[in-house]
């Protein structure tokens, strides 16, 4: 047992911190503001080495692991509180991962190298009009066509469909997909690379639009159609019909980062309360946080994030130690529980701390002015969905501790 | 070509804080390589990237500040570093640090050039580059905002109170940059984990034949102005233009125009 970070991760979160401090604190309001992350600073993301971190060398990336891409996106999150940077980077890591993992050689040395420099986008697209919780039943379907495949359906609530349209290289997808025909089951799910935009050149086959969000304005959300998109059988990910596997094991690397973005923002939420709690003065000079009303329950929301912490870099340290590294000792299910520890624990400690720092900030906290409500819009989008919503969380720890004899979502 | 870099630790400045008395919390302060020092760092590994260079980083002393401030050059890029192995660090004279620097790099050298920052960001004496510099030999460029290092020399444009010059110096020399000359890299994680194995070196006080200095008589001094809170009306046009003719001869009065 050792509960402390190594020297080198150290390192690089001071290193990650300086760079967030020199180019990400000055502008992330404008960032929220304008809903819009300049391309300049994806690309310095990009030539930071914050993208693909956890990807091997040999595929540009940086050769390091979940727990550095967990600590790079909590301290991108900590300087841009309504996480648009810090999600948009966890994108970068999460996916390029999974892709790394189960994609083939050619899909990788073709897309993982432009994804680490900043120059192209890959995402996840799962969810459709119909929801996102219930992977068996999406009705996008892939139909083979000699050494291709064409693909028709319609994905929404996906991040990053305008940024793929602006970045140089352009940019895509994990897409899952039915195999042949839209039936419900996971056992009929195939997952491909689908690129709407490749070498600087959109295709007319996917059909993008913007969706207009309540916060973390930054990284964009939207859906698009996809007709008759044609994908060679090389960038199909995976065998055919084990999708679904793939993509729910990718589900899990995202969640870590997902909730070490939710710890980043909460944790600048509560250090502004606390400093806020320390210069107020009320009755006859008295700061508010010798008042027990505050200081309990600001114990009671640090206890919280630092168990939040807790559970990120604990799945981190097993996806490190354990997925990636193929222990023998593992099954991938192992992560499950863990990982739904973390994903279900850090956004709603995220906007708890949020409501209460607002509140101790009182009229001012409710004003633009305070910025506090940016970071709460943004952390609560991860309490609604995003790599799984809050429900499915519940469902995963309940099948596996419980026993999924009495815990089953098909009755 | 072969360059040294003087680094010194010190407080983050813009993070101290002091106490109800006025001390400041020394303990609780951040302990970094300071902006300026980051910057010479900077100009070294740029003339590595242009020229080719042997960059060697050093400090002077053994704590944990000092070690962690070599790792993190070697991290931003440079190829060996050393920590002169020397108790108690924070109380020694400027002219013990010299010494040390220039006898480090006689042992070790020839160098071409010793870069360093211009000020500490705490003490910001600004002499040890000068004094290295008169102990070697070296021809001196003290204050640059701007450097431009070609094979044999380098030109630099420094800005001093009575206007900027621009100096062209042949080596062996001594360069102290400002924090407006460069944005000094950040290391990337890849930069990190390659300088995760070298080796932090330690040189001691014998091998470099140098005596030590302590500072003996250290006393803190407490600059505090006492606020006179003179008020002057200002709430119409009269008042207002009486105020200001009260305001001037007041600071003409004071000094302080």
């Amino acid at each position: 047992m050792n509960y402390e970070f190594s020297e080198e991760e150290k390192r690089f979160r001071e290193s990650v911190e300086e760079f967030c401090k020199r180019y990400i604190e000055p502008r992330w309001v404008e960032i929220d503001e304008k809903g819009h992350i300049p391309l300049d600073l994806i690309k310095r993301l990009g030539e930071q080495g914050l993208f693909a971190i956890p990807v091997p060398e040999k595929y540009g990336g940086m050769g390091g692991n979940m727990t550095l891409a967990a600590i790079a996106v909590e301290e991108i999150a900590y300087h841009d509180p309504a996480v648009a940077v810090a999600v948009y980077t966890l994108l970068q890591n999460g996916w390029p991962l999974a892709l790394s993992i189960f994609g083939s050689e050619a899909a990788k040395q073709e897309i993982l190298p432009k994804v680490a420099s900043g120059d192209a986008f890959f995402g996840i697209g799962s969810t459709e009009p119909q929801g996102g919780s219930d992977v068996a039943g999406i009705k996008t379907v892939a139909k083979r066509s000699g050494n291709k495949w064409v693909i028709n359906g319609e994905k929404a609530y996906i991040s990053g469909v305008r940024e793929i349209s602006e970045l140089p290289e352009g940019g895509g997808y994990f897409l899952v997909s039915k195999t042949e025909k839209a039936e419900w089951g996971h056992k009929n799910i195939t997952d491909f690379v689908l690129l709407p935009k490749w070498h600087g050149k959109m295709s007319e086959k996917v059909k993008p639009t913007v969706y207009d969000e309540i916060g973390r304005h930054g990284i964009s959300t939207g859906g698009f159609k996809i007709e008759d998109f044609e994908v060679d059988d090389e960038f199909r990910i995976g065998e055919i019909n084990k999708g679904f596997y793939y993509v729910m094991e990718g589900f899990n690397i995202a969640r870590v980062l997902v909730a070490a973005a939710t710890i980043g923002s909460a944790r600048w939420a509560l250090d502004k309360g606390a400093e806020w709690i320390r210069e107020r003065k009320l009755f006859q000079g008295k700061p508010i946080a010798s008042f027990q009303g505050v200081n309990f329950r600001f114990a009671e929301l640090y206890a919280e994030l630092e168990a939040a912490k807790y559970f990120v870099y604990r799945a981190a340290w097993m996806v490190d130690n354990t997925y990636l590294t193929n222990s023998p000792r593992f099954k991938p299910r192992d992560l499950d529980v863990p990982v739904a520890l973390a994903k279900m624990k850090g956004p709603e400690t995220a906007t708890r701390i949020y409501e209460e720092v607002l509140k101790w900030l009182g009229a001012y906290g409710y004003t633009k002015e305070s910025n506090v409500y940016r970071g709460w819009l943004g952390t609560f989008s991860y309490t609604i969905g995003a790599e799984g919503s809050q429900n499915i969380m519940r469902y995963v720890i309940a099948r596996e501790v419980i026993g999924k004899e009495y815990v089953s979502h098909t009755g | 070509m072969r360059i040294i870099v003087a680094l010194k630790p010190t407080y983050d400045v813009s993070q101290l804080k002091f106490d109800s008395e006025g001390v400041p919390l020394l303990d609780t302060c951040p302990v970094t390589l300071g902006e300026a020092d980051k910057c010479a760092l900077e100009e070294a590994l740029k003339v590595k990237g242009s020229l080719g260079a042997t960059v060697v980083a050093v400090t002077v002393g053994q704590s944990e500040a000092h070690i962690k401030g070599i790792k993190d050059a070697l991290a931003m890029g440079a190829d060996e570093g050393y920590i002169i192995k020397i108790n108690n660090a924070w109380n020694i004279s400027s002219i013990t640090v010299a010494n040390a620097i220039a006898r480090f790099a006689v042992v070790t050298g020839p160098y071409d050039i010793v870069f360093t920052g211009s000020g500490a960001g705490d003490t910001h004496s600004s002499i040890i580059g000068p004094m290295v510099s008169a102990l070697l030999g070296y021809r001196l460029v003290a204050n640059a905002d701007k450097v431009e290092v070609k094979e044999q020399k380098a030109t630099a444009k420094c800005t001093m109170e009575d206007g900027t010059y621009n100096y062209e110096v042949e080596f062996p020399a001594v360069i102290t940059v400002t924090s407006e000359a460069n944005e000094p890299r950040i290391p990337t994680l890849k930069a990190i984990l390659r300088s995760k194995n070298m080796q932090v070196k330690e040189i001691g006080p014998e091998q470099l034949g140098l005596s030590v200095e302590e500072y003996k008589d250290i006393k803190v001094i407490k600059h505090m102005v006492e606020r006179k809170r003179v008020i002057m009306e200002a709430s119409d046009q009269k008042s207002t233009e009486e105020s200001v003719v009260k305001l001037l001869t007041f600071l003409k009065d004071e000094g302080v125009i």
